[in-house]
C-alpha cells in the first residue's frame, strides 16, 4: 500500500513536473494591444516609448540595465577605462549574429555609434565629450574622450533613442530620418517580420539568437524567445483593449485607465500589471522671458501647490501614483531628500507673501497644456485652481501636444507649460538639465554642478552632486515635480513568465503563452 | 448627356484646387509640426530643426504648395511624414477597410431604411407607424460610441460570437472569414444612418401620396402595391437617392469614431491622426481623393435622376 502511494506520488510528481516543462514549450502569437503605432522603430533617432516596446525585441545595445537600473553588459563582455578616463575600451561578445546572419563586429559598432553621435536624438550629449570612436581588432572598440564622462555606460545603456547596433551598412548611409523598415536588422531574440499600416507589426523569433548566459534580471542576462510571433496591434481606445483582452481576440493591452484599476485587479479574466518605471509630472518655468523670469514668483507657485489632489485626480487609486519629490524615485542611487520640504507645501498664505514680495500685481500668467494626454490635462486643470485660490490670474490654455511643443520653442509666448518625463537610470537623460530645453534652466551655480556631475566617477559622489543639484530645483525652481505615477496593463491570466517585468517598457522574452 | 458628364468631370480641376489652397493654408496656420510629433516630448529644439530641415517643411509654404500640387497631378501625392512610405499606398492600405465598411453598412441601410420608410408611410399614422418611428427616433439619438462598445460587450465579451475589433486584410490574404471582424462596426455605423433614410423615405412617400395623380391612379382601380410601387415610390425616390449619395461618401471618409472604437484601420481615423501627427502630405492626399470621389458620387447621384424620372434630362 505504502509502495503503491510512493508510486502515485512519484507519477504525480513527474506528470507535473512535464507539465510545467510542456508550459514553457515554444510556440503561439501574442497580441498586443497598444495605444497608437509608432513613427518608426529606429531606436537611434526616436524617443517614442510605443517605438522602444516593440524595438527592444529587435535591436540590442552593448549594456543595458539589470533590475537595480544598473549598467550591465549586453552585447558587450566587458570594459577597461584607463586611469584619467579619457580611454574607454569595450569589448564585444564573439559569435552574435544579425538577423541577417553576418556576424556583428567591431566595425558595425563603430558605424552605430558614429551614426547615434552625429544625429541620434540623445547621442550628442554623450559625443560632445567624446573625439573619436575606434575599432580595435575585430571584437574592441576604443572611445576616446576629451574629458572624463562618467555617466558613459548609462548613456550607452539606455536604449531609449539610443545606441542600439547595427550593421555597417545600414549605419554609414544613415542619417537623421529614421532609417526603413527593410533596414530593421538587429540583434536581439525577435526580428522584424512586417508592418502593416494601420494593422500591426509583427516580429518573429529569431532562432540563432545568440543569448547571454547570466541569469535574467531586469533587461539583463537570458533572453529567451518562446513565442513564434509578436504581433502589436494599434487599439486606440481603452474599452476596446479591456474588451478585447477579455474576448480573447488580445493577450494583453496596455496603458489602462486609473479610474478601472479597481474592477481590473477584481475581474477574473485579465490580470493586472503595474508599471515600475516612474514617470513623473512637471511644470517648466519660462526662464528666459516674462513674469516667470522671477525667482521668487516661481517659488511662490512652487509653494502654493498641493500634489496629492493633482496626482488623484489625474491617475486615480494610490497604487498608481506617489506622492514622492525626489526628482529620482525610491530604490535607486540617486533618490535624495535635498530640498523636498519645498515639495506639495500646499500653502496659498504663503504663495501670496511670496508672490507680493516679488512684485506680482494680478498679471496674467498663460499656462499651457494639452488634451492629447488625459492624465497631462487632468493634473493640469487641478494646478491650475490651486493657483487661482492662491491669487495667481492663470490662463489656462489648452492646445493639441503638436501645438505645445511648437510654442513652448517661442519664449513670448507662454509662462510655464506642463509635461512628464518618462523614468531615465541617470539624471544626467533629464531634458531639464539642457540649457537649450524650453524653460532654459542656465544660471552659473547649475552649469558648475553639471560640470562636476559628469566628470566625477565615482558613483557615491556623483550621487552626492545629484542630491546638490536637487537642492538647486528646489531652490531655483526651473521645474516643479507633481510626483511619481505609474502606468499600467493588463493581460490575459494564460501569459505568464512576466515575473519582475516592467521595469520601463514590458518586454516578452521569457514570456510564454499556456 | 455625354456633354454633361464631360462638363461636370472638368469641374473637378478647380473643385480641386480650391479644397487643397483651403487645407494647405489651415493646415499650416495651425501650430504644431510633425517633426515635432516624430520625436517625442524630450526632443531639444535643435532636434527638431534638424528634422524640420531634413524634411523640407523649413522652405516657404507657396513653394511647398506647388511642388505638391504639381506632384499630385502627376499621381504622386508625395510621402507620408510619419510612416515614410508613399501616401498613395498609406491611402490604398485603409481603403480597403473603408470601402467594405461603407458597402455593407449602405447594404444595413438600405435592407432596413427603405422597406421599413415605406411600410410606416403606408401605414401612416398606425401603431405600426408609431413603433417604427420611434426606432427611428432611438437609433438616431444613441451615440454610435455607446452602441458600439455595448454590443462588443454583448456579442464579442459575453456571447464570444464576433470577434470585439481589428481587421485582418481580406484582399491580402483571400479569407472571406476576415469579414466578420466587420458585421459589429457596420451594424454601429448603419443605425443612425438607417434612421435617417427611415425618416426620409416615409417622409418623401407622404408627400407624394397627396398629389393628385396617386387618387387617380387609385380612382382606376389599380392594384395598391402598382400604386405604391410605381406611382409613389418612383416619385418619392430621387430624394432618398440624394440622402444615400451623401452617406455613402461620408461613411467612406468620416467614420472616425466607429474606426476607434473597433479599431478599424481606415480612413476617417487615419484623417484624425494624420491632423494630430500634422502628417500634412497624408492629409493632402486624403482630401485630394475624397474631393474626386465626392465629384463622381454626385455625377452618378444626378445621372441616375434621368433613369429613375423620365421627365429629367441633361443636355
Amino acid at each position: 500500500m505504502r509502495k503503491n502511494v510512493t508510486l502515485i506520488l512519484l507519477l504525480a510528481f513527474l506528470l507535473i513536473g512535464s507539465s510545467m516543462v510542456m508550459a514553457q514549450e515554444k510556440g503561439g502569437t501574442l497580441r498586443f494591444a497598444m495605444i497608437d503605432t509608432p513613427p518608426s522603430l529606429d531606436q537611434q533617432v526616436i524617443t517614442s516609448d510605443l517605438a522602444t516596446i516593440i524595438a527592444q525585441h529587435i535591436f540590442e545595445g552593448l549594456y543595458t540595465f539589470n533590475s537595480e537600473y544598473a549598467p550591465v553588459p549586453m552585447l558587450a563582455s566587458g570594459s577597461e577605462v584607463s586611469d584619467d578616463g579619457k580611454l574607454v575600451t569595450i569589448n564585444l561578445r564573439e559569435g552574435v549574429t544579425f538577423h541577417n546572419g553576418k556576424e556583428m563586429t567591431s566595425e558595425d559598432v563603430v558605424a552605430s555609434l558614429e551614426r547615434w553621435g552625429e544625429f541620434g536624438v540623445r547621442g550628442p550629449v554623450l559625443f560632445e565629450y567624446i573625439d573619436k570612436v575606434e575599432a580595435d581588432g575585430k571584437y574592441s572598440v576604443n572611445l576616446y574622450f576629451s574629458e572624463a564622462f562618467s555617466p558613459w555606460k548609462s548613456m550607452l545603456a539606455f536604449i531609449n533613442g539610443g545606441p542600439v547596433i547595427l550593421p555597417k551598412e545600414i549605419m554609414e548611409n544613415a542619417n537623421e530620418q529614421p532609417i526603413s523598415p527593410e533596414e530593421y536588422i538587429g540583434t536581439g531574440p525577435y526580428q522584424f517580420n512586417e508592418w502593416n499600416t494601420g494593422r500591426y507589426i509583427s516580429l518573429t523569433r529569431y532562432d540563432d539568437y545568440a543569448m547571454r548566459e547570466e541569469e535574467s534580471d531586469g533587461f539583463a542576462g537570458q533572453r529567451m524567445a518562446y513565442l513564434d510571433e509578436l504581433r502589436f496591434i494599434p487599439v486606440p481606445e481603452t474599452g476596446t483593449r479591456v474588451n478585447g483582452v477579455k474576448a480573447g481576440d488580445y493577450d494583453y493591452a496596455q496603458r489602462m485607465q486609473g479610474d478601472m484599476y479597481e474592477s481590473l485587479k477584481e475581474d477574473e479574466r485579465v490580470e493586472v500589471l503595474v508599471n515600475q518605471g516612474a514617470q513623473f509630472g512637471e511644470l517648466f518655468f519660462n526662464q528666459k522671458e516674462g513674469l516667470m523670469t522671477n525667482t521668487k514668483l516661481r517659488q511662490a507657485v512652487l509653494a502654493a501647490l498641493d500634489m496629492e489632489p493633482v496626482l488623484q485626480a489625474a491617475h486615480g487609486h494610490p497604487d498608481l501614483w506617489d506622492q514622492n519629490g525626489s526628482i529620482m524615485p525610491e530604490g535607486t542611487i540617486w533618490y535624495s531628500e535635498a530640498g523636498i520640504d519645498k515639495y506639495s507645501q500646499g500653502d496659498p498664505e504663503l504663495a501670496k507673501k511670496l508672490a507680493q514680495e516679488a512684485g506680482y500685481n494680478n498679471e496674467r500668467i498663460r499656462f499651457m497644456t494639452t488634451t492629447s494626454y488625459q492624465t497631462m490635462y487632468d493634473s493640469c486643470v487641478v494646478i491650475a485652481q490651486q493657483l487661482s485660490e492662491a491669487g495667481f490670474n492663470i490662463d489656462l490654455q489648452i492646445y493639441d501636444w503638436a501645438t505645445v511643443a511648437t510654442r513652448r520653442n517661442d519664449p513670448e509666448v507662454w509662462d510655464f507649460f506642463y509635461t512628464w518625463h518618462g523614468f531615465v537610470p541617470d539624471p544626467i537623460l533629464y531634458t531639464f538639465l539642457s540649457p537649450t530645453y524650453p524653460g532654459w534652466w542656465d544660471t552659473p551655480e547649475k552649469r558648475d554642478l553639471v560640470g562636476q556631475f559628469t566628470k566625477t566617477m565615482d558613483q557615491q559622489q556623483r550621487a552626492e552632486i545629484w542630491s546638490q543639484l536637487q537642492e538647486q530645483i528646489y531652490t531655483h525652481v526651473p521645474i516643479a515635480k507633481t510626483g511619481d505615477t505609474y502606468t499600467y496593463d493588463i493581460t490575459s491570466p494564460n501569459v505568464k513568465g512576466f515575473g519582475q517585468t516592467s521595469l520601463i517598457w514590458p518586454k516578452f522574452w521569457n514570456v510564454w503563452i499556456e | 448627356m455625354l456633354a454633361y458628364t464631360f462638363r461636370r468631370l472638368l469641374t473637378i480641376i478647380p473643385t480641386l484646387l480650391i479644397a487643397s489652397i483651403l487645407i494647405f493654408s489651415f493646415m499650416h496656420l495651425m501650430p504644431g509640426d510633425p517633426a515635432a510629433v516624430m520625436l517625442g516630448t524630450n526632443a531639444t529644439p535643435e532636434q527638431v530643426e534638424k528634422l524640420r530641415v531634413q524634411l523640407g517643411l523649413d522652405r516657404p509654404i507657396y513653394i511647398q504648395f506647388a511642388t505638391w500640387f504639381k506632384d499630385a497631378f502627376r499621381g504622386d501625392l508625395g510621402d507620408s511624414i510619419f510612416f515614410q512610405s508613399p501616401v498613395l499606398s498609406v491611402i490604398q492600405n485603409r481603403a480597403e477597410t473603408s470601402i467594405f465598411v461603407a458597402t455593407f453598412s449602405m447594404l444595413i441601410i438600405l435592407i432596413l431604411g427603405i422597406p421599413i420608410g415605406v411600410i410606416s408611410a403606408v401605414k401612416y399614422n398606425t401603431v405600426l407607424d408609431q413603433l417604427t418611428m420611434g426606432f427611428a427616433m432611438l437609433a438616431a439619438s444613441i451615440p454610435t460610441f455607446w452602441l458600439g462598445l455595448n454590443l462588443m460587450i454583448l456579442f464579442s465579451v459575453n456571447l464570444n460570437w464576433l470577434p470585439s475589433s481589428g481587421f485582418p486584410s481580406v484582399v491580402e490574404s483571400g479569407n472571406l472569414n476576415n469579414l466578420k471582424y466587420l458585421i459589429l462596426p457596420c451594424v454601429t455605423l448603419a443605425a443612425p444612418n438607417s434612421a435617417l433614410i427611415i425618416r426620409l423615405t416615409r417622409s418623401s412617400m407622404l408627400d407624394v401620396m397627396k398629389e393628385e395623380y396617386v387618387k387617380t391612379a387609385r380612382a382606376k382601380g389599380l392594384k395598391e402595391s402598382i400604386v405604391i410601387l410605381k406611382h409613389i415610390f418612383r416619385n418619392a425616390i430621387i430624394s432618398i437617392v440624394s440622402a444615400l449619395g451623401f452617406t455613402f461618401i461620408a461613411l467612406l471618409s468620416g467614420t472616425v469614431v466607429t474606426e476607434t472604437v473597433f479599431s478599424l484601420p481606415g480612413v476617417g481615423r487615419l484623417v484624425v491622426q494624420s491632423v494630430l501627427r500634422r502628417d500634412y502630405p497624408v492629409i493632402q492626399g486624403i482630401i485630394f481623393v475624397v474631393v474626386i470621389l465626392y465629384v463622381f458620387i454626385n455625377l452618378l447621384t444626378d445621372l441616375s435622376y434621368a433613369f429613375l424620372d423620365p421627365r429629367i434630362s441633361y443636355e
